[in-house]
């Protein structure tokens, strides 16, 4: 019987170009030091990445982002 | 005389191979067993069989029918019980035979004569208890603490590995290989490459850790016994991983049997709210192919050692975790298999 080797298990999906490019702009945020909610909204605003319905992001459209894609994303389990 | 099917007294070396016994071992995701399903799993050198009641509940019972062996998992579900497919004969969850319909009232209904394992389900996956004396109570299960606590976030990654279960083990007893191995990783390119290691006793275990460094590598490691054998270890994130601090993992291997092991990863992180989220979205996103190439960098390195590559080693002090783990382990199957021949 052949072994079980799955590379991603934590969806059922790959992300979507939306998903992949704010998956790295958050990252290039973080990486520049910015942990706090303050710095990565204005981060990602400074990259130009914006909110789905395009205008910048605030605090609480990022968090409820997160918390919707943390949710659905790419079926997520 | 109805007859019960056992692998029988198991000698030291056996159980040394294939696992200790008396004891919870992982033995896969729980979405594995999806309600209405039969699974067949090889774990411990043995053959199972699991199946979820309509009910929501997993069983598991040797995969062996009572009536002439055949494969339980080739049978059918019938919401509490499984029908044999050779002649039709019902087994019910606690391995009795509940119907022989080829002959009804047959001495056979009513009698248990399938092992059947306790099983329980945690952090998303199912352990069962591998006890040697079926009338014995099985050990309490202390579920590891990250996941238990309510500010831990984890995931579960499960893999199965073409290398004896030890060998998975002594390597997450050997957090010098981190700095080796793992050098060109996401997580392990920083810290010295020389160290000093200590043993730190607990009441449930030991740590095993770098004197000289903590939270630049993979710097310490604590080995639990708590019903079932599980580490903890931390490794540090790069800052582009976000607020949270370092990752942990805790880990499993169960024997699939004497040279194939199943391996329970829960990475898992301290984080709540939105950095919860964040974390789980960069996760599934970005972060889980980079851990994925650090396990394979474990697998492929364990998978090509000989499996007789413990045999003439050489260790040094960095090593006291392994000998510790190896002699506990040594001297618990001598006890196992002297109790089973006793028996
Ligand atoms: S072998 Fe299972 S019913 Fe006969
Ligand atoms: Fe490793």
């Amino acid at each position: 019987m052949s072994l079980y080797l799955v590379q991603n298990q934590s969806r059922t999906a790959d992300p979507t170009p939306y998903e992949s490019k704010l998956a790295k702009a958050i990252e290039q945020v973080f990486g520049d030091g910015g942990h706090s909610l303050e710095a990565l909204v204005d981060g990602l605003n400074e990259i130009g990445i914006h909110s789905p319905d395009g205008s910048p992001w605030s605090q609480d459209s990022l968090t409820a982002e997160m918390a919707r894609l943390e949710q659905s994303v790419n079926g997520g389990r | 005389m109805a007859r019960v099917y056992s692998p029988g007294a198991l000698s030291a070396e056996q159980i040394f191979a294939t696992g200790m016994r008396d004891q919870w071992h992982a033995v896969c995701p729980s979405d594995w067993v999806e309600r209405g399903a039969i699974r067949k799993l090889e774990r411990l050198g043995e053959q199972w069989v699991l199946y979820r009641q309509s009910d929501g509940r997993v069983r598991m019972l040797a995969d062996r029918c009572p009536h002439r062996g055949a494969p339980l998992s080739q049978g059918m579900h019938l919401g509490d019980r499984i029908a044999c497919q050779y002649h039709g004969v019902q087994v019910g969850s606690d391995g009795t035979v509940l119907s022989v319909p080829g002959m009804p009232g047959c001495n056979l209904e009513g009698k248990k004569l399938v092992r059947s394992l306790p099983v329980q389900e945690v952090g998303g996956a199912i352990l069962a208890w591998f006890g040697t004396d079926p009338d014995v109570e099985p050990a309490p299960l202390q579920i590891p603490d990250p996941l238990a606590a309510d500010d831990v976030s984890a995931f579960l990654c499960y893999v199965e590995w073409d290398a004896p279960w030890r060998f998975g083990l002594e390597n997450l007893l050997d957090p010098m290989h981190g700095a080796f191995l793992h050098h060109e990783s996401h997580s392990m390119f920083g810290g010295a490459q020389s160290a000093r290691f200590r043993i730190r006793e607990t009441d449930r275990g030991f740590f095993f850790e770098k004197t000289d460094q903590r939270g630049v590598n993979f710097d310490w490691v604590e080995f639990n016994r708590t019903g079932v054998d599980w580490v903890d270890l931390e490794i540090p994130y790069p800052s582009t991983a976000g607020p949270g601090g370092p990752f942990g993992i805790v880990g499993m291997v169960t024997p699939i049997d004497a040279d194939r092991s199943a391996v329970f990863f829960w990475r898992y992180r301290r984080v709540t709210g939105w950095e919860r989220d964040v974390w789980r979205f960069l996760y599934r996103t970005t972060l889980e192919d980079r851990h994925w190439a650090v396990l394979e960098q474990d697998r492929v390195m364990l998978e090509h050692m000989a499996h007789d590559a413990d045999q003439a080693e050489n260790l040094y002090q960095h090593d006291l975790g392994v000998i510790r783990l190896r002699r506990m382990y040594k001297n618990q199957a001598e006890e196992q298999a002297k109790a089973l021949t006793d028996a």
